[in-house]
């Protein structure tokens, strides 16, 4: 990981500004001691998000034997006895660093409260606003003089639940960067602007030093409004201009241009949002972000919301297998090629799966009941599936998984103790998996 | 008869004559007798409105009081003039008053200028755009991330402004949604309709499909959310799922043709008044949500008659609902909040309050105005939004003025009245928006559903703000019809003049002593600082007004 230190003078300068607030002993690496236990490299997580409830019987739990299993076939991968769908041949090839994990089992079939308890681990009930998993995890993992924000969505879809996006109790100090638009992968309108960063230069004819007068101007006025109107409006405008003005100096943010990547690289990710989103994720990582989640909420001619597939289910899910399948793919083989993976996890999952009697609009309706998510990467042990579901689809069999078990499996494979605690904003202490969550130990390393 | 008596009828017709005189001068008659007559009689309008105004704002301050009594809350301190002026300007006109208005305000010692102030906005062109903005975002909120939708929406806001500007009543406003004819001949008449001042878009933004009809009209108009419901009984509140499509019984006569997605063409069944649940053998009846069942009328259709019920002086949830809206546009939260979930999980912060509110609205005949004009004359609204005390914390006692995001669009017109080069937002066409400047400022602050008083500023938003292009024409002294560029140039404006403009152009405040202060010292060179370019100075002034928090939100 690249850590541009900030160097004495650079230091001196912002101190001066007081633009940050904050302890001074945030910028002394060696007194850096909050990050959750880390060896020489801290690990990555990408999630890959799918909104909507991704059938998972037609990706990664095929019933070629029933019914219900439809129109798709699956096929066989590099792992011998593990089929899964049709759709992901180039994933197939990569199976001995994927762990489909088919015995998922909630309770919600709301999309906007299924996103919400998916997304933190937690119900929405009672006042307690819970951070989203990008948040509490890119906490966990940060660095203390990131010039990155340690937690970017590219993509996200975040209409039908914002709160299920948002940092929560953590504050605005752990609300992702957001680049690239929710309606996505349209692949002829793709253009590497949207994955950009804007504003990011000072405007013409303004120079550093004027930066810095401006900015303490600045500093100097909001001191009174804030004094008198606290709270999080106040204070999340004062950090998100902190975090700016980091980024702006940072060498780091190079990481969103994506010219600098090889054409046939960009090609084989794919030339869509999803999968240059991916192709930006990998960058991040290597620049130490610590939690990246890329969004797939449609494909060329597909309304926004795709993997809600109450409709025409086959023919929605193969073309969003297109896009997926090379983008995840070749972000595995990318992050291997550069030693990244073993440090790199990555998630696939929505808010609930799809049911397995298909409906009269050959298409399958919401379905928490059972349903698959997917490890791949680092810190665990590819190359198996964990549960079962039974012949029809309907119900989990063996090993059943609830959202916590996942949560707090994904924390461990990170490094992270799932059990490490914040406070929220009732003052109570919120772990970050549910205290009776039990990891999946047989995947752990 | 005694000529006591005749007196006494003569003292009687006296009084009569003169009582008419004071009254109105009805009959003082002249060459203007009739204008004459007419202004009376407006002014007598005008006083017995001011009478109303005052006498409910003056029941809500009590019973908002009676609440901090009862819970040990003291209230901040009154807003000061300029606080006030800014925060009507936003809330009625969308956009912050310019630097004359301001001055003259500040300068006016009229004992009823607030009151006036509020009048005068409610009369204006912003009123009209930002009221008819706020409706269509609360009406057709899936157009705010569905772009597909988003073409219904001029033809939509044409027919809302029109209602905005005769200040329909509105339960008719609600009426006219809900029965909008339906039925039509062929594509081309639906897809006309569409584009046309009409409220199809109504249903046009829900796939014209009755479970999303049933659901937005519950939850928009009523205040109730019954969506759950569709798929399986509510696990909080009552709603069975029977009751959620004997509702969306009312809703059962409309076919519709679609196109993939799209809904192309709609016709409706007359009388048509049941639905089948779906995955199911059953076929419900269409039922209120108290579970009543319709008195159906002969050629009165399954919409007229769920309209009428709607809006009915006698539905619970209609005037309750509306009154809570309004409230919450004006504090930020509402008495219910949030606003759309009316149930027992979910009770107001002040119930007397809400069905005196209520009471009122519907007394006055569902006058939004009215309701407008009576909130913004309370002491509540009139407070501060400065925290004095720490009983003023939770935002739901209404002890101090919340802080409030603006929407984009405000944002924008902000920051343009404030540069100087202010136009009336325009909308950009639909798809390309997101490729100007203005859209991409637009998309930038899109609010995303989040609440209104716990806005938090994005890094994308504060990095646009400090090297987007609308700050950096807005600092910039070349820029044409500037505010900067022209307090530059003033030669009837000293230092102190020149930062007095700016705070008022920016934030509509004059500036503190010891703002003026510093400023004066940043923008005048002295023998210890080097000789500093004045121009520039300024310049860095007004960015760092334009910048901060409080530029950026209603306080």
């Amino acid at each position: 990981m690249t850590q541009t230190g900030i160097n004495r003078r650079e230091f001196a300068r912002l101190a001066a500004m007081g633009a940050f607030g904050a302890s001074m002993s945030r910028w002394l690496p060696a007194l850096a001691n909050d990050t959750a236990g880390n060896p020489a490299r801290t690990k990555s997580c990408i999630l890959l998000w799918m909104p909507g409830g991704p059938s998972h019987i037609d990706t990664f739990d095929p019933k070629p034997d029933h019914a219900n299993g439809g129109q798709f076939k699956p096929i066989a991968t590099s792992v011998p006895g593990i089929q899964i769908g049709e759709h992901f041949p180039k994933l197939a090839q990569q199976m001995e660093h994927v762990v489909p994990i088919r015995s998922m089992t909630s309770k919600e079939g709301d999309h906007s409260r299924a996103t919400y308890v998916i997304r933190t681990g937690y119900k929405a009930e009672g006042p307690v606003a819970y951070p989203t998993i990008g948040s509490v995890l890119s906490k966990a993992l940060a660095t203390p003089d990131a010039e990155l924000p340690n937690y970017v969505s590219i993509g996200p879809y975040r209409f039908l639940n914002p709160a299920a996006y948002a940092p929560g109790f953590l504050g605005p100090k752990f609300a992702p960067l957001v680049v690239g638009t929710p309606n996505s992968a349209n692949t002829e309108n793709y253009s590497d602007d949207s994955l950009r960063v804007r504003n990011l230069s000072y405007p013409q004819g303004v120079n550093v030093a004027q930066a810095d007068a401006r900015l303490n101007l600045l500093d100097g006025l909001e001191a009174d409004f804030a004094a008198s109107r606290p709270g999080v409006v106040v204070d999340s405008h004062q950090t998100a201009y902190r975090q700016a003005v980091r980024m702006m100096r940072s060498e780091a943010v190079q990481a969103f241009d994506l010219s600098d990547e090889k054409a046939a690289l960009r090609d084989a990710y794919g030339r869509n949002q999803f999968g240059q989103g991916c192709l930006l994720a990998r960058r991040l990582v290597e620049r130490g972000v610590p939690f990246v989640e890329v969004s797939l909420n449609g494909v060329n001619g597909s309304n926004s919301f795709a993997w809600d597939t109450h409709v025409e289910n086959f023919a929605a899910v193969k073309a969003l297998c297109e896009v997926l399948d090379p983008a995840w793919a070749t972000l595995i083989a990318d992050l291997k090629h550069r030693g990244l993976l073993d440090s790199t996890l990555i998630v696939w999952m929505g808010e609930f799966g799809r049911t397995p009697r298909i409906n009269g609009s050959a298409g399958r309706d919401h379905f928490p009941n059972a349903w698959s998510a997917v490890l791949s990467g680092g810190g665990i042990r590819g190359g198996q599936v964990v549960g079962k579901t039974s012949p029809d689809g309907e119900s989990v069999e063996d090993r059943p998984v609830v959202i916590g078990d996942l949560m707090s499996t994904i924390s461990k494979a990170l490094g992270v103790d799932p059990m490490q605690q914040n406070i929220s904003n009732v003052g109570r202490p919120i772990r970050i998996a549910d205290p009776e969550a039990k990891p999946l130990d047989e995947v752990l390393l | 008869m005694s000529s006591q008596c005749l007196y006494a009828q003569l003292l009687f017709l006296a009084t009569v004559f003169a009582g008419y005189s004071t009254i109105g001068s009805t009959l003082v008659l002249g060459e203007d007798g009739t204008a004459k007559s007419e202004k009376a009689t407006e002014r007598r309008k005008d006083d017995q409105q001011a009478d109303e105004v005052a006498r409910v704002a003056a029941e809500i301050d009590r019973l908002i009081a009676q609440h901090w009594t009862e819970n040990d809350i003291q209230p901040t301190e009154p807003a000061g003039d300029a606080e006030y002026l800014r925060r009507v300007y936003l809330h009625i006109s969308g956009c912050i008053p310019p630097v004359s208005v301001t001055r003259e305000f500040l300068m006016d010692e009229s004992p009823n200028k607030r009151r006036l102030v509020v009048e005068h906005l409610l009369d204006e062109a912003g009123y009209i755009v930002n009221s008819t903005r706020y409706w269509r975002r609360a009406m057709l909120p899936e157009t705010e991330s569905d772009l597909q939708t988003r073409f219904v929406v001029p033809g939509f806001e044409t027919w809302l402004r029109e209602h905005m500007t005769t200040n329909t009543p509105y339960d008719q406003l609600v009426r006219e949604i809900i029965n909008t004819p339906l039925d039509n001949d062929n594509r081309n008449e639906y897809f006309a309709r569409l584009q046309s001042s009409s409220p199809l878009a109504f249903y046009q933004a829900k796939q014209v499909a009755p479970e999303n009809l049933a659901a937005a009209t519950s939850r928009i108009f009523l205040g109730v959310q019954i969506e759950c419901a569709q798929c399986h009984d509510h696990p909080f509140d009552a709603w069975k799922r029977d009751e959620f499509w004997s509702f969306a019984a009312f809703f059962a006569g409309i076919v519709r043709e679609r196109q993939g997605d799209f809904v192309s063409l709609v016709r409706e069944l007359p009388d048509r008044r049941e639905i089948g649940v779906p995955d199911t053998d059953r076929v419900v009846q269409a039922m209120y949500l108290d579970g009543a069942e319709p008195r159906w009328r002969f050629r009165v259709g399954p919409r007229e008659t769920l309209a009428n019920w709607i809006t009915s002086a006698d539905n619970p949830y209609f005037a309750r609902a509306a009154a809570n809206r309004i409230w919450s546009q004006l504090f930020g939260i509402g008495i219910v909040e949030p606003i759309d979930d009316f149930s027992d999980a979910n009770p107001p912060s002040h119930p007397e309050l809400l069905d005196m509110l209520a009471r009122e609205f519907v007394a006055h005949e569902f006058d939004l105005k009215f309701m407008i004009r009576a909130i913004t004359a309370t002491k509540t609204y009139q407070l501060s939004s400065r925290q004095t005390h720490s009983s003023q914390v939770d935002p739901r006692t209404f002890a101090r003025m919340s802080l409030q995001g603006l929407t984009p669009e405000q944002l924008y017109d902000c920051l343009a009245q404030a540069a100087g080069s202010y136009q009336p937002f325009q909308p950009q066409a639909v798809f390309f928006a997101a490729q100007t400047p203005q859209g991409e400022f637009v998309e930038t602050f899109a609010e995303e559903g989040a609440s209104k008083i716990e806005r938090e500023t994005t890094i994308l938003q504060s990095l646009l703000l400090m090297n987007g292009q609308q700050v950096s024409l807005a600092v910039s002294p070349e820029s044409p019809r500037s505010t900067l560029g022209a307090i530059v140039d003033s030669p009837f404006l000293d230092t102190k003049g020149k930062i007095e403009t700016l705070y008022l152009a920016a934030l509509c405040r004059m500036p503190t002593e010891s703002e003026l202060r510093k400023a004066i010292q940043y923008v005048e060179p002295t023998e210890v600082t080097l000789n500093k370019d004045a121009t520039k100075a300024l310049s860095d002034i007004f960015w760092a007004l334009l910048n901060s928090t409080e530029f950026l939100v209603n306080h």
